[in-house]
């Protein structure tokens, strides 16, 4: 077992002036589950590889363990990986993919045999050890191909979006198999996706990648919590988090008649920094309505309720202003199931106080409270 | 990824597995199910097909088939101005072009030799050229392939001179090793064209695979990749040992009493006394029966795809 290291890694592809992968600082400590996020292109995948020695390493170090692999050989750095298309050998039957690391490595016959067995009883592949992977469903290839990484009983686990080939329903199903196997077998792993529900839901910490550049690793509540920026802010939770800009006026941040104040440590962290504005940001969950008469509201015209059983989220128009900019925007709020408004109808709404979050329009920054 | 850059999708095969592939087609087609207006006119489309590959294989077969009569008919049924299809068939057409000063047997060895080792070695270098090729992510990689096929194009006619004129001083005219290297120099080229587009198919995130499972490079192609491309191998192989089998322009220009091949031995039956029909088409018979059943005998391997179940893509 073991944990791994990235120190400032950095990967540049040739014929780009622009890391890919930009001064990688992350501790993935023994036994955790850490979960690459991202939107597309933002490097996770090129992170994973750096890691398993598929892709150069340009700056920095990378460790697994105690040991320095920055440039070993994949072969050499004791990992398995689990490839978003599986990549399982078309002329190997499933039990010759899944002992295919042990025979390399020329280990004995039985123990082979030994190892394929167990790992196909705890994936369940026992009656198809003999098929071709051509003959399996989607999601079974999937399983051999976490098969093949659980026989080498290696120090990390690599796996780069291994469900996105999957069907929203086996993918949840399947994520939380993984996330208790990984768990049950204690071994270090890096998750790379990009849906930040399978993020949220997997990892034990999460780290937020964007244009090559950590924004942030947390576990996964702390990171809904309290998000370092922008950002984060937005890109983790779904519905995503209502976020604008706000002049700020005397000591509150004001825009129409919704009004925040703002804390001495905000106001100097503002004053510092020479801005007048400043990015307001709430979660869906962090709004009640309220009667009409409540002066710490803003009015907001209903445009779509979204039921979804268990929670409904209102979709608005802000209806205190006539700024075009203002109006485009749209407020997203959880609302009682049980009694939703209806379409078209006039809400007052409430942030409840110590729920709102404030960022540097500057930097993007979370600003201190 | 710039995997566009060379050939063609690699399903190139002889003439002979394709009309196999069509007969069995044909055998296949499902029969005796209700009539429809559509149905027939899909019936009429397949008659035509029928009619259509009848005539190609008439127009293929006809001649081999009276090459092959030809070579079991004596000297006067061979010339005979009525074309005879009933005779008595005899071997001595065979019998004597074993027999005497001009023993056919040794150019039967040196064509075995000189297109069977360049066939191979242009399957062997092919093969690890095409996949450096094909993986290779350096600039100018596409400019690196066009160049290797446009080697190829020039005809044979304007390389024989100054190939000529370098083997006289390497002292390899009239010798096998000469004849396999100028086989070589068309072969390969093409061998390693053909080979990169097979490997090119095969994603290589196997290979990533297979190197993050302790695998060396070498053993991730030859454990994986080449298993992968045997129908690309095979079809490679049987492609350059056609091409070097059948050639006639190099061999009779390199070769002497030491290396003559086949075509040569048929070329000097044709001789100013007259042309002996029968011993003509009984060597004819010798040159082509091996790559036909060559053909017939691999025809699994040059029709099918390769990574089918490899990834998830289906
Ligand atoms: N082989 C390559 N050569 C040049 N640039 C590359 C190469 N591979 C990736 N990149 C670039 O590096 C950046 C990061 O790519 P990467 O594949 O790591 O993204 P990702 O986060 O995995 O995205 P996705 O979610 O789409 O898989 C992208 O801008 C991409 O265009
Ligand atoms: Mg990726």
């Amino acid at each position: 077992m073991a944990g791994v290291l990235y120190e400032e890694a950095t990967r540049v592809y040739p014929g780009s002036d622009r890391p890919a992968v930009d001064a990688l600082d992350l501790d993935v400590h023994d036994g955790e589950f850490l979960v690459l996020v991202g939107p597309s292109g933002c490097g996770k995948s090129t992170s994973l590889r750096m890691l398993a020695g598929l892709e150069r390493v340009d700056g920095g170090r990378i460790a697994i363990g105690d040991r320095d692999v920055t440039h070993l050989p994949p072969r050499d750095r004791d990992i398995a990986m689990v490839f978003q298309n599986y990549a399982l050998y078309p002329h190997m039957s499933v039990a010759d993919n899944m002992g295919f690391a042990l025979r390399v490595m020329k280990a004995p016959r039985e123990e082979i045999a030994r190892r394929v067995r167990e790992a196909a009883r705890l994936l369940d592949l026992e009656e198809f050890l003999d098929r071709k992977p051509k003959a399996l469903s989607g999601g079974q290839r999937q399983r051999v191909a976490m098969g093949r990484a659980i026989v080498r009983e290696p120090k990390v686990f690599l796996m780069d979006e291994p469900l996105s080939n999957l069907d929203a329903k086996l993918r949840v199903q399947t994520r939380t198999q993984i996330a208790a196997l990984q768990r049950r077998l204690g071994v270090t792993t890096v998750y790379v996706t990009h849906d930040q529900v399978e993020a949220m839901t997997m990892g034990d910490r999460v780290a937020v990648l964007k244009d090559g550049v950590l924004q942030q690793v947390d576990t996964p509540l702390h990171l809904y919590q309290h998000p370092a920026n922008v950002f984060v802010a937005d890109f983790i939770g779904s519905p995503s988090m209502n976020l604008a800009e706000y002049p700020v006026v005397a000591d509150e941040a004001v825009l129409g008649e919704l009004r925040v104040p703002l804390s001495r440590e905000t106001l100097k962290a503002l004053q510092d920094e020479g801005g007048d504005r400043v990015i307001l940001g709430f979660r869906p969950e962090a709004v009640e309505v309220v009667g009409e008469g409540e002066p710490a509201g803003f009015p907001v015209t209903v445009t779509v309720v979204e039921e979804l059983g268990s929670d409904a989220f209102l979709y608005g128009q802000y209806a205190d202003t006539a700024d075009p900019a203002r109006l485009a925007q749209t407020v997203i709020a959880r609302v009682d199931p049980a009694d939703p408004p209806a379409k078209g109808e006039r809400v007052r709404l409430r942030i409840q106080p110590g729920k709102e979050r404030l960022f540097s329009a500057v930097t993007g920054r979370r600003l201190p409270t | 990824m710039s995997t566009s850059t060379t050939p063609p999708s690699p399903t190139p095969r002889p003439a002979v597995a394709d009309e196999a592939a069509h007969g069995r087609a044909i055998a296949a087609a499902p029969r005796g199910e209700p009539q429809s207006p559509l149905e027939s006119s899909s019936r009429r489309t397949r008659w035509l097909v029928t009619l259509l590959i009848v005539l190609a294989m008439l127009w293929t077969l006809v001649p081999l088939a009276w090459m092959l009569l030809s070579s079991f008919k004596n000297r006067v049924d061979v010339t005979a101005s009525t074309p005879q299809v009933f005779f008595t068939p005899t071997l001595d057409n065979y019998r004597n072009l074993f027999r005497g000063p001009n023993n056919l047997a040794p150019y039967i060895l040196h064509s075995v030799l000189a297109a069977g080792i360049s066939a191979l070695l242009a399957v062997f270098l092919g093969a690890l050229a095409g996949y450096g090729l094909a993986r290779t992510q350096m600039r100018g990689k596409r400019h690196l392939a066009f160049w290797i096929i446009s080697t190829r194009m020039a005809p044979i006619a304007a390389i024989v001179v100054p190939l000529f004129l370098i083997f006289r001083g390497l002292g390899l005219i009239d010798s096998i090793p000469g004849l396999v290297l100028a086989y070589l120099t068309f072969n390969l080229p093409f061998a390693i064209w053909l080979m990169s587009a097979f490997f090119a198919e095969v994603p290589s995130s196997l290979e990533e695979s297979a190197l993050v499972s302790g695998c060396s490079r070498w053993q991730a192609f030859y454990l994986v990749i080449l298993p992968l491309t045997k129908s690309g191998l095979v079809t490679t192989f049987i492609l350059c040992l056609v091409f070097a089998w059948n050639d006639y322009a190099f061999a009779v220009v390199f070769s002497g009493p030491n290396s003559q091949t086949l075509p040569i031995a048929a070329s000097q039956l044709v001789t100013q006394t007259g042309i002996d029909w029968g011993q003509l088409t009984a060597i004819g018979t010798i040159v082509v029966v091996p790559m036909m059943l060559a053909g017939l005998a691999v025809r699994r391997w040059l029709v099918t795809g390769l990574t089918l179940g490899a990834v998830t893509g289906e």
